[in-house]
């Protein structure tokens, strides 16, 4: 499915968050949002996928291409995992799929299925405050795929978790994008896993958001690897893109922004 | 409301404690020797306390040297708990339950009469709701399987229709008593026929009749001698101040006699008629009954509610035993409360001796 | 510093030494089921003690073992068991009724724009009402039998269980609301699937309070027009100064708390097994 973003604006009572937003997500493709803190690249994922009016513009499906068994094509991955603490990790994916018209052998596969994608099958019965932060985005993660989305929307999808299963996880992002060809919406502020993972990677700058510069690269996913030169080359050049805003976003008083 | 009625009792006795510590002071002081006895009165606002008002206003009192306070209580048995307690000497009221129960622990004495129901005096009528009236209940025989009001299990509700139906053939189980707690829910109950029948006094009984809101099918004094209620004061008093409780008792019966000469008159047919001091007597009692209606209505109601008092005051001490056997036999007062023990007819013989 | 050096410290202390101090102590209460049975049995012991003594006259209070024997004498009567069940029944039913329209109306006041500010103004002025004081109204509408008093323990139920859960729905994770809109759950879903049971912990724990008025109106509720009942058993033997049954009553309507408070004890571990 291709997604066009619309010369979306908009703005939080006085504070004009994003303007003029415009650009397009081609199927197969993952782009990552980056940018300084408050330049509105949550809003704008909000958006996307239509949790969020924007004040102008629109973001418009330009066909009704859809995987297979697809119940929810815009799917989103939280970044602080959003489970039901009283459901276990197979009872949250079946909360996603319980409204819809599948027998429960049908659903009980689905589950299987994606609990076997993020190695979780060992898990399938425990509750999620048994379960680590890497192991809870996994469980986000099997959720989003139960439901055969067309676009995986993940919100900073990394930044609850500490560095060492940061690794871990971003590898198996990469294997899973590279493996499925999804389409996906990636907002992070670590412009590595944007080299990682992303395709095209939008530069917002802040006050308001708007599109810096669209960032291409065009090693493929399942070739990229942590320190390859051409890798470190593309993150410093997002780096000088946003390294003034970044200054002047830390600089800012926090309740201001 | 009984809390707070026991609470300001025990205010106005502190208060009356060192009044009198103030005054005993004067009196040692001075050298003044019979200064008035202070004794405090419990009663309620009831025709039935009128003896005590007419003592009062008329002097009588005063004559025996007492001086006398009354506090007023909204209901009867804070009157026996407040002189079990000390907070007041002598209290007037019906017998209850309650009442035995608290006398059988050996603070009370009753050494008197309040009202009794007598066959040539309207007492306390038996009513009917109009719905159940109009279904058949007609004379007190049916009131088998009919609900009844009463304000609370073992009051003098309970033993009126308790004793009535024995002496009419009437199975009390097969009836279903409606505690409701005060006499304004049981007349509320009774007029939209929520409860079949209950018995009350006739100033309330004759007009809810006459206004056609119930029907009266029987009278309590024709089925029972009964001694209502009776004059009574702590078992320190009479160990400690028996003096004093003559003197009270002696006023009361001077109030006693003027009441049966003001509001019992009855010509030769039995008739209640006027007499020279009917208005006299009114007029007192008016003061603290119905004080708040203007006399022409309170006369009517206070003549309408004046119940029968024997002379002396004398008390109906073997009905007052058949009493606390019933009571007893029910479980409603505890077996070891004797009346030989907390009645003292050594002020007042009793009645019929 | 060497190695050895770090070992010939440790082995030969300064005389100013001291082991450091351990100062976390206090502030960690733990129960104690012994003291809790032992408190309870000196303080009736005391009690027979001066009963038995004449240092409180049973005028004042009734011995333990009166108490005792007029429970004794309310079970083998069979009396006990009629109060019992017809308190029961009001209770249960009572309780049910206002749990169920409080529970419907603090959800709406908890998720609607349109039933929040209504809602929590109404409740917030008549929650302070004492309900005994409506009970004459209760009686007009409802009459003397069974209606008014099942009205009675419902009315003061429905406001707290109204409080607790939409203050229990506030306090579900939004993020898990809109994780459910961000599936397309259907709204009877959401609120099944995620606002029910994340508002439960606080709701369940709304119920001892709801239960234990409902208790206290239990009295209330059967001043009017109640032949049994353990409220108008206690009633009674007020009226009639009969001590030892009145606390008898009071014994069982506490062992009925404690009964109550069981049952939620044990409904919240089969519901929050997941906390």
């Amino acid at each position: 499915m291709r997604l066009q973003i619309q010369n979306v604006s908009h703005s939080y009572d006085q504070v004009e968050a994003l303007r003029d937003i415009e650009f397009g997500i081609e199927p197969g493709e993952v782009v990552a949002l980056i940018g300084p803190s408050g330049c509105g690249k949550s809003t704008l994922l909000s958006i996307i996928g239509g949790m969020l009016k924007p004040t102008s513009g629109a973001v418009v499906m330009c066909d009704q291409a859809k995987p297979e068994g697809c119940l929810n094509p815009l799917t989103y991955v939280f970044q602080d995992f959003a489970l039901l603490p009283w459901r276990t990790v197979a009872g949250n994916i079946s909360l996603v799929l319980e409204d819809h018209p599948l027998s429960k052998s049908e659903r009980d596969e689905r589950i299987a299925e994606v609990l076997a994608q993020t190695n979780l099958s060992d898990f399938a019965n425990a509750y999620p405050k048994q379960l680590s932060g890497g192991m809870k985005q996994r469980v986000g993660i099997a959720r989003a795929l139960a439901v055969r989305p067309a676009v995986l929307l993940m919100d900073e999808p990394l930044s609850a978790l500490d560095a060492q299963t940061r690794i871990l996880l971003l590898d198996e992002f990469s294997d899973l994008f590279a493996r499925t060809g999804m389409t996906a919406v990636y907002v992070t502020h670590n412009l590595n896993e944007a080299v990682r993972l992303a395709h095209k990677v939008v530069a917002l700058r802040r006050r308001p958001g708007t599109i810096k510069e669209i960032h291409t690269i065009d090693v493929p996913i399942n070739e990229r690897r942590e320190g390859m030169p051409e890798l470190i080359a593309h993150e410093q050049a997002l780096w000088n893109l946003i390294r003034d805003e970044a200054i002047a976003a830390d600089k800012e008083l926090e309740n201001v922004a | 409301m009984r809390s707070r009625d026991l609470m300001s009792g025990a205010g106005k006795t502190a208060r009356r404690s060192l009044l009198a510590l103030a005054v005993g002071a004067t009196v040692f002081g001075a050298g003044i020797a019979n200064a008035a006895e202070k004794i405090n009165i419990a009663a309620l606002t009831f025709v039935s306390s009128s003896p005590l008002f007419i003592a009062k206003e008329k002097g009588y009192f005063d004559d025996e040297g007492l001086d006398a306070e009354i506090t007023f209580f909204r209901s009867a048995q804070p009157v026996a708990v407040a002189i079990a307690s000390g907070d007041a000497d002598f209290g007037v009221t019906a017998f209850t339950g309650g009442f035995f129960n608290l006398a059988g622990k050996g603070a009370l004495k009753v050494i008197g009469a309040q009202l009794h129901e007598d066959a040539a005096y309207d007492g306390s009528a038996i009513l009917a709701s109009n719905k159940a009236f109009d279904a058949g209940l007609t004379s007190v025989d049916k009131l088998g399987g009919h609900s009844f009001a009463l304000s609370q299990v073992g009051s003098s509700f309970h033993y009126m229709m308790g004793n009535v139906a024995e002496k009419a053939g009437v199975d009390l189980a097969s009836m279903e008593l409606k505690p409701l707690q005060s006499v304004p829910n049981m007349i509320g109950a009774l007029k939209s026929g929520q409860v079949d029948s209950m018995i009350i006094v006739p100033h309330i009984a004759k007009p809810l009749a006459n206004a056609g809101a119930a029907h009266i099918i029987g009278w309590v004094k024709d089925y029972v001698p009964y001694q209502v209620g009776g004059l009574f004061t702590s078992a320190r008093n009479v160990e400690e101040r028996r003096d004093v409780v003559e003197k009270f008792v002696r006023a009361y019966q001077k109030g006693v006699a003027d009441y049966r000469a003001g509001l019992l008159a009855t010509d030769a047919d039995g008739k209640l008629v006027k007499s020279d001091t009917t208005d006299e007597i009114l007029e007192i009692v008016h003061k603290y009954v119905y004080a708040d209606q203007p006399a022409d209505k309170a006369y009517a109601k206070i003549r309408n509610g004046a119940m029968f008092i024997t002379e002396e005051a004398k008390l109906d001490v073997q009905d007052v035993k058949a009493q606390v056997k019933w009571y007893q036999d029910r479980g409603y007062v505890s077996a070891d409360a004797n009346p030989d023990e907390f009645i003292d007819t050594s002020f007042i013989a009793p009645l019929g001796e | 510093m060497s190695h050895e050096g770090a070992k010939q410290m440790a082995q030969t202390p300064d005389t100013n030494s001291e082991p450091v101090r351990f100062r976390a102590t206090g502030f960690n209460p733990k129960s104690n089921p012994v003291a809790a049975w032992g408190s309870f049995i000196l303080v009736i012991a005391l009690w027979q003690l001066g009963s038995s003594t004449g240092f409180i006259s049973e005028l004042a209070m009734p011995s333990p073992i009166a108490v005792a024997k007029a429970l004794w004498q309310l079970i083998i009567s069979g009396d006990l068991w009629l109060h019992l069940g017809a308190s029961l029944q009001r209770l249960v039913g009572g309780w049910i009724m206002g749990t169920v329209a409080g529970l419907v109306v603090g959800f709406l006041v908890g998720m609607f724009t349109w039933a929040r500010s209504p809602g929590v103004a109404l409740v917030s002025a008549l929650f302070p009402i004492p309900k005994i004081a409506l009970l004459p109204l209760f009686i007009i509408w409802f009459g003397i039998g069974e209606p008014s008093k099942f009205a009675t323990i419902a009315f003061g139920v429905f406001f707290p269980t109204v409080i607790n859960t939409f203050g229990g729905v506030d306090n579900v994770q939004r993020n898990l609301i809109r994780m459910g809109q961000s599936f397309d759950l259907p709204m009877w879903s959401v609120i099944r699937k995620i606002i029910l049971p994340g508002a439960l912990p606080t709701i369940l724990s709304g119920f001892r309070i709801s239960s234990s008025i409902a208790i206290i109106l239990l009295i209330a509720a059967e001043m009017i027009g109640a032949q049994y009942g353990i409220g108008a058993l206690i009633l009674a033997a007020g009226n009639l100064y009969q001590t030892d049954q009145l606390i008898a009553g009071v014994v069982v309507l506490s062992l009925m708390g404690l009964c109550v408070s069981w049952l939620l004890g044990r409904l919240d571990r089969w519901l929050l097994g997941w906390r």
